[in-house]
């Protein structure tokens, strides 16, 4: 154990964190800048930006049209040509109008050139169901992970929002920042002292015993609270927060599974093709076969109908369920 | 009567609040309509003002200080004389009206 | 003009040619274009990029590489015609998606603009990237911003196999700038003077800060619109197309001008097939990439 004093930190909003990580970076490299819809003097459809319009000015906070084709494409050129975009896009199923620029151009502008041109361009945004219907909840970044040349971060503490948001500015290639609706209520302590999250890095929330339990984003609240709700009839989870997609550090996951020996991933997206697909094969690869289960949304729709989206998007009863189904107890 | 002013519960997905202001100190009255303290949640700014009369007795949470929906930032009373039970929860909760910006 | 024709010719009689789109007929556009650019001043295109790139003074020994997938290439080989890039030499690339390169432009165009640079970004497109609707976002933005972006439309009149008039609306393409107030004009693609005299006005507007302009060139496809796409023209109509070519219009023009007799232009002739046979030598004399370069740069 560390005989370091601890880390001095400050109660901060999920939005706050970012902010602040924006504002800190956006000092030290006079050439980021923010595109997107409300970014400016509106500081953000969630407030994340708040304080930026104020002290860094129109030039570098600006307000776009609803034009994520070009928006993203704007901000892949402008890091192209030598400089730094942070691109919003205020809900994830919009990312898809985006996707040209940063899958075909900027995932590929190293490879293609041989290095001449690189694209560090941060491309945020909001996903996750919040009783606003179908076009307006999906968990898509499974569809990203798999782009060769693309990273994808996926915070879920307000410490994390500013320390990966401060190493997704300072990468050198194209960052997917996505964090979730439910996130932002959230707070939580944050670093006094300037800290960054290195991409690529899982965190062990809860230490256990029993069985590893994988998730990200949101859903790691979901299974916090249910392996607190575990303990209390003996059953010990560990719980990992993945933090990154691309990079995996499904080094952390099988350490963990070769103790425990059960691997429960949890996502808010798509089971198919979906991130505990791909960690459930790669832990089948590093550890042999062990005891999986993946709990993810229902194969439909997310309405924004609360019965409805209730039915679809996993809670702790479901996560719980699928423990005591895995290990039989 | 004792009152506890607690965090306003049916402001939507709001789980926590941040004190920014209060408008008063231990020992001020404030009349229905007066401005009590300032919060602000994750997206806006809440203005809580007194239902009823009081008189603020104890201030639970300083500027700065983060509390949750539902918990007691503050105790009130009648009258300036009335003395104050132990811990930090009375039974009646203070009428409130709060706006959010 | 010559250089890039020859250089086609050459290159499509290999055996190991590739997946080639020709320029053959459209090159007074990109030569008009570059004619006006300086060192200051990015250009961009599309996937019909050896036009562009030779016209921009890439050397074309590494354009004959990268288009053959050496590594003595622009890109080692790796980007190949659709996407080669030379952004030190003023040549930000091509992209292969039709319309992909229009916002990466204007992106280029900002970068410009913050920075107070003295030159301005060109892209280059076809009439097959007018009824994208990136082009209509890019325009809107460009003029918002004033943004130093020149657009210019190479309209051959086709899109593989797809006549212009069949799917796009507007009489001419330059229409498509107007709702956004900046300057744009129509003009005949297979004369490279007109080419050379819109486009110094429209680059001067741009770099002295005045915003984006749209330049409709009408032009030729004088091939078909790949290596490995069949003609679906006639062969009368191809006939007369070919006679419209930009180079024997300038030749004939200087020639009444007094400013270039036959021996000269057999000269040019010699010269060009020198340099050539110099880029063929040049590329077949360096290798084709490790096959561990697959993974080289990836991230």
């Amino acid at each position: 154990m560390s005989s370091e004093p601890p880390v001095r930190t400050v109660r901060l909003f999920f939005r706050e964190a970012i902010a602040r990580a924006l504002a800190e970076e956006m000092r030290l490299d006079a050439s980021i800048i923010v595109l997107g819809q409300d970014v400016g003097a509106f500081g953000g459809s969630y407030k994340e930006f708040v304080g930026l319009f104020e002290e860094f000015g129109a030039s570098r906070v600006r307000d776009t049209p609803v034009a994520e084709a070009v928006m993203v494409g704007i901000g892949v050129g402008v890091a192209a040509a030598g400089m730094r975009a942070l691109v919003n896009i205020t809900y994830m199923d919009f990312l898809m109008l985006g996707l040209d620029p940063l899958v075909n151009y900027a995932a590929k502008a190293r490879f293609k050139t041989a290095g001449q041109i690189t694209v560090p361009v941060v491309v945020k945004t909001t996903a996750g169901a919040r009783g606003q219907g179908v076009a307006h909840s999906q968990c898509i970044e499974a569809w990203l992970m798999g782009v060769p040349g693309l990273s994808v971060v996926v915070p879920s503490t307000p410490t994390d929002a500013y320390g990966l948001m401060k190493s997704a500015l300072r990468a050198e290639g194209p960052v997917l920042y996505v964090d979730h609706k439910r996130l932002f209520p959230t707070a939580g302590p944050v670093p006094i002292a300037e800290t960054l999250v290195p991409i690529g890095q899982a965190a062990i929330r809860r230490a256990g015993a029993h069985v590893t339990v994988v998730s990200y984003s949101f859903m790691v609240r979901v299974a916090l609270d249910a392996a607190a709700q575990l303990e209390k009839s003996g059953v010990s989870c560990e719980v990992i927060d993945l933090r990154s997609l691309a990079p995996i550090d499904i080094a952390t996951v099988a350490a963990s599974v070769s103790r425990t020996g059960a691997l429960v991933t949890l996502e808010e997206g798509q089971l198919i093709c979906g991130v505990g697909a791909e960690i459930a094969f790669q832990i089948r690869e590093l550890c042999g076969p062990v005891r999986v289960a993946r709990v993810g949304a229902l194969p439909a729709p997310v309405s924004s109908n609360p019965v409805l989206e209730a039915a679809v998007v996993p809670d702790t009863n479901r996560l719980i369920g699928a423990v005591r189904r895995l290990l039989s107890v | 009567m004792i009152y506890s002013l607690v965090v306003p519960s049916d402001m939507g997905d709001v789980e926590e609040v941040r004190v920014l202001e209060w408008h008063g100190e231990a020992g001020d009255a404030f009349a229905a309509g007066d401005l009590i303290v300032e919060l602000e949640t994750h997206k806006a700014l809440v203005e809580v003002r007194a239902g009823q009369p009081g008189m603020l007795r104890r201030i639970l949470c300083p500027v700065g200080g983060w509390m949750a929906v539902g918990q007691p930032l503050a105790t009130l009373s009648d009258r300036p004389d009335e003395p104050l039970p132990d811990g930090t929860r009375a039974q009646t909760q203070l009428l409130v009206e709060f706006r959010i910006s | 003009m010559i250089l890039i024709r020859a250089f086609e010719a050459a290159l499509r009689v290999r055996p190991d040619h590739g997946f080639q789109l020709l320029s053959s007929g459209q090159e007074a556009v990109s030569v008009g274009v570059c004619a006006v650019l300086t060192e200051a001043d990015q250009l961009l295109c599309s996937g019909r990029s050896i036009g562009p790139a030779l016209a921009r003074g890439l050397d074309p020994g590494a354009v004959m590489a990268e288009l053959t997938g050496r590594t003595g290439g622009l890109n080692r080989g790796k980007a190949g015609r659709g996407h080669m890039a030379h952004p030190a030499a003023g040549f930000f690339g091509a992209h292969a998606v039709v319309g992909g390169n229009l916002a990466i432009a204007a992106g280029v165009a900002l970068a410009f603009q913050a920075a107070k640079r003295p030159g301005a970004v060109v892209c280059l497109f076809g009439d097959g990237a007018c009824g994208a609707g990136v082009l209509h976002e890019t325009l809107n933005i460009a003029a918002i911003w004033q943004l130093p972006l020149v657009l210019v439309c190479d309209n051959n009149g086709i899109s593989v196999s797809t006549p212009r008039d069949l799917v796009l609306a507007p009489r001419h393409l330059a229409d498509l700038a107007a709702p956004f107030a900046m300057p744009a004009a129509t003009i005949d693609g297979m004369d490279v003077l007109a080419v050379r005299d819109a486009m110094a006005a429209y680059i001067a507007r741009a770099r002295a800060g005045a915003g984006p302009a749209f330049l409709e060139c009408l032009s030729e496809r004088f091939s078909s619109h790949s290596t490995a796409t069949t003609e679906t023209r006639s062969q009368q109509a191809m006939a007369t197309i070919r006679a419209r070519c930009p180079i024997e219009r300038l030749s004939a023009h200087l020639i009444a001008e007094g400013l270039l007799d036959t021996a000269q232009r057999a000269t040019l002739e010699t010269e060009v097939a020198g340099e050539v046979a110099r880029a063929l030598a040049f590329a077949d004399s360096t290798p084709y990439p490790d096959a561990a370069e697959a993974m080289s740069d990836v991230v």
